[in-house]
């Protein structure tokens, strides 16, 4: 390949580049809505998604009434558990539920204070709607150790040992700190799976859409009889994708995560945008491949959702993998999102350093080079 | 509206969707196969966490105390560890989520009938696992201190163990898990995920069908047809619904028949309500169709305004009151919230028409504001 050749060859690219550009800048809603995507929509998720027992409507029936009675009660406090009030009767509680205006009931039973006093077991009822496992769970563990602890107190101090104080007795204390992300702050959670999940949308969809645009249309044939390689053709297209979803992975970044939530993006940024770029190239190769399946815009969008959803819903973010089926937890290896979630926590929260994540953007990389390879592939025996 | 005109119009339609046999066999094989994937896959329950132990004691206790940790079915044991430089690397990387630091002399304190304090650190990269997985160790550090406690309290008041047991134990939490009693995560999945399903495939179904007569220019017959704006907007959804609702009863029966969740409400009702959902979800992809200029937006503009929707603000993972202000007014604004009490109700509390009705009724609502806004958007001249 001689000077010449190259200066033609990166000319050619430019100028596929420009036009897929203009094409993009045309679409005044699709550009609405990329703008929208990349700040509205991230703000609202993070500032308004929690996945925590958070202000858990309670209601309460206290058949006791007693000082023992209000004092264990008093104990169920924002933020996990907010008391809507007192219940007339067990059955307002069952309506309640039933209507889904309350998330749990508490039921104290007459004597509760003269059982305690006299040393005999008494017990505590409380209802859950579970229709949400995961924080039916969390209410019963939170509502266990407010009990638990309660019940202790009372024990010890009435069994008469060291006048009730834990601390003069041979105890464990397990103290608990998190990493990353001392205060649960689910803004950030939130925040980042979100840019993720808009990033991987338009990842896949956009290169798959604007080639089978052409397909549609049959300007790829034109532009297969000019002296265009099918890399030249595909390429720009995946390169004017990658730039419009940095702009705005920097946009979501800087203008929405770190001056509205304090994200701390405790690594390398430059890491992070160029990791992103690698990983749009990567999710691209699905969405081109696609494209080599379908003949209309119509089918790649049904398509599209095959990809995308499993891949946003499956791949580590809100499922915690280890809960996964394990042929399920193997097929997300080849979602490029699996290892790109570890990279965007690695560097945004946790401040890990390129050489710690090598093993994973190996594996990114290697998957990229497959699926883009195998997209190109197609699309040279579709149309070479 | 002439009848025969919508009829001209679906037919139409439905062949133009028959003859794409790769579209028409999507339309029913992405949702079938989207329930299998995340009925087996989208399992938010927190158990085998990958966890370390740094024991620096080394005596009797602290490995029983460990054991308590190795045992349970919460945890999945990675190893002990050194050191906690070791630990910090593996949290960082992801290999384990959790760590137990027990130090030295901790053994020889409590047997002095000293207090003790073991560390527990957590990733909390992802907050919501971060706290289940600080219950998990609140839970078993509080069972290991009260078997201490009530060995302790044997020995001096000379009791029973169960007795004494008994003493620091007096208030027991009895907890009823409503409509949901073994706490399956699946079984308040599976009903979930059809309001899920049902709002990310219908839409794409019908995202394309005015837009693509646009770009194609077969729009300018319609223009110049009798045919009046409704019934040409009825007419376009008709076979979409027709669909969807043949897809509302493969989802039910694999909800049903594949998942066992319990279904206990009123076949009738469900299948009603569903139907008006299914318009309402195919009428925001025609909505979007009559609104945008190309097959691209208008594919960009149907994912964001519904799949990532109908996970945040749904109540799917995060019931509606834990939501903050704005995000329950985008809740409220979709018809997505009103249908997940509708499934719910149907499925796992057993209630019919008389609790579910106004849910139905904003349903009803929503479909007749979209088809009026869809109306009063589409032109039979365009604007040019």
């Amino acid at each position: 390949m001689t000077s010449h050749d190259i200066l033609i060859w990166s000319r050619r690219m430019l100028v596929m580049t420009r036009k897929e550009f203009l094409q993009l800048l045309r679409d005044g809603v699709l550009l609405i809505f990329i703008a929208y995507a990349f700040t509205a929509d991230i703000y609202l998720a993070a500032s308004g998604v929690s996945l925590q027992l958070n202000q858990a409507a309670t209601r309460v029936l206290d058949q006791d009434r007693s000082g023992a009675s209000r004092e264990l009660l008093g104990r169920f406090q924002a933020p996990y558990f907010r008391i809507d009030g007192a219940l007339a009767s067990s059955r307002e509680g069952q309506q309640l539920l039933d209507e889904g205006r309350a998330m749990l009931t508490l039921d104290i039973p007459p004597q509760f204070e003269h059982d305690l006093q006299r040393g005999q077991p008494t017990a505590i009822q409380m209802q859950i709607d579970a229709t949400n496992s995961v924080l039916g769970f969390l209410a019963s563990s939170y509502a266990a150790q407010i009990v638990g602890g309660f019940g202790l107190e009372a024990g010890l101090h009435q069994a008469g040992l060291s006048g009730g104080r834990l601390t003069d007795l041979p105890v464990i204390e397990n103290r608990s700190r998190v990493w990353y992300n001392p205060n649960q702050n689910d803004a950030w959670f939130m925040g980042i799976t979100e840019l993720l999940t808009v990033i991987t949308v338009f990842a896949v969809l956009l290169p798959a859409a604007a080639m089978v645009r052409e397909k549609e249309r049959g300007t790829v044939e034109q532009l297969l009889v000019s002296p265009l390689s099918p890399f030249q053709i595909m390429f720009p297209k995946v390169i004017s994708m990658t730039v419009v979803i940095l702009l705005g992975s920097g946009l979501s970044l800087f203008a929405v995560l770190m001056p509205a939530f304090d994200l701390p993006a405790r690594g390398s940024l430059v890491a992070f945008f160029g990791l992103t770029a690698l990983y749009v190239f990567t999710t691209a190769g699905l969405g081109l491949f696609a494209a080599t399946l379908a003949r209309n815009l119509a089918q790649v969008g049904m398509l599209t959702i095959l990809i995308l959803a499993p891949m946003l819903f499956l791949s580590g973010a809100w499922t915690p993998p280890e809960a996964m089926p394990v042929w399920l937890r193997d097929m997300m290896y080849v979602s490029p999102l699996h290892y790109y979630i570890d990279i965007a926590f690695g560097l945004l929260l946790k401040g890990q350093s390129l050489r710690a994540l090598l093993p994973t953007i190996g594996g990114m990389l290697l998957l990229g080079a497959v699926v883009f390879g195998f997209g190109l592939y197609r699309f040279r025996r579709q149309f070479g | 509206m002439n009848r025969q005109r919508i009829w001209a119009v679906a037919y139409k339609e439905w062949r133009e969707i028959v003859r794409d046999r790769l579209f028409f066999t999507l339309a029913f094989v992405v949702p079938a196969l989207l329930m299998l994937l995340f009925g087996y896959g989208l399992s938010l329950d927190v158990e085998d966490i990958p966890l370390a132990i740094v024991d620096y004691d080394h005596s009797v206790e602290s490995r029983d105390y460990a054991y308590r940790f190795i045992d349970s079915r919460y945890f999945a044991f990675q190893g002990y560890v050194n050191n906690e430089q070791a630990l910090g690397a593996m949290l960082a990387s992801s290999h384990i989520r959790a760590a137990i630091i027990i130090p030295p002399q901790f053994g020889q304190r409590l047997q002095a009938g000293q207090a003790s304090t073991v560390q527990t650190l957590v990733d909390g990269t992802f907050p919501f696992r971060a706290m289940t997985a600080k219950g998990y160790v609140t839970a078993l550090n509080a069972a290991a201190n009260q078997d201490t406690l009530a060995r302790l309290l044997a020995q001096a008041k000379g009791v029973s163990l169960t007795q004494a047991r008994q003493m620091i134990q007096p208030v027991k939490l009895e907890v009823r898990y409503l409509y949901n009693q073994s706490v399956k995560s699946i079984w308040s999945l599976a009903p979930k995920l059809l309001m899920v399903i049902l709002m990310i495939s219908p839409p794409f179904l019908t995202a394309l069908g005015v837009v693509r007569e646009k770009e194609s220019g077969s729009i300018f017959n319609i223009y110049s047809a009798t045919v009046s704006r409704g019934e040409f907007l009825a007419g376009k959804l008709a076979p979409y619904v027709v669909i969807s609702s043949l897809n509302i009863l493969i989802l039910w029966l694999l909800a049903v028949g594949l998942f066992d969740a319990p279904f206990k409400g009123s076949w009738l009702f469900f299948m009603l309500a569903s139907l008006i959902y299914v318009i309402c979800t195919t009428g925001i992809g025609l909505l979007v169709s009559v609104a945008v200029r190309t097959q691209v937006a208008a594919m960009i503009v149907t994912a964001i305004v519904t799949v990532i929707p109908a996970v945040l603000y749904s109540g799917v993972l995060i019931p509606i009151p834990s939501l903050g202000p704005t995000a329950q007014l985008i809740a409220h604004l979709l018809p997505a919230m009103y249908y997940t009490n509708i499934v719910v109700g149907c499925f796992l509390k057993g209630v019919g028409f008389s609790a579910l009705w106004p849910d139905m009724l904003v349903l009803a609502g929503y479909a007749t504001t979209l088809f009026s806004i869809g109306y009063l958007m589409f032109h039979k001249r365009p604007n040019t």
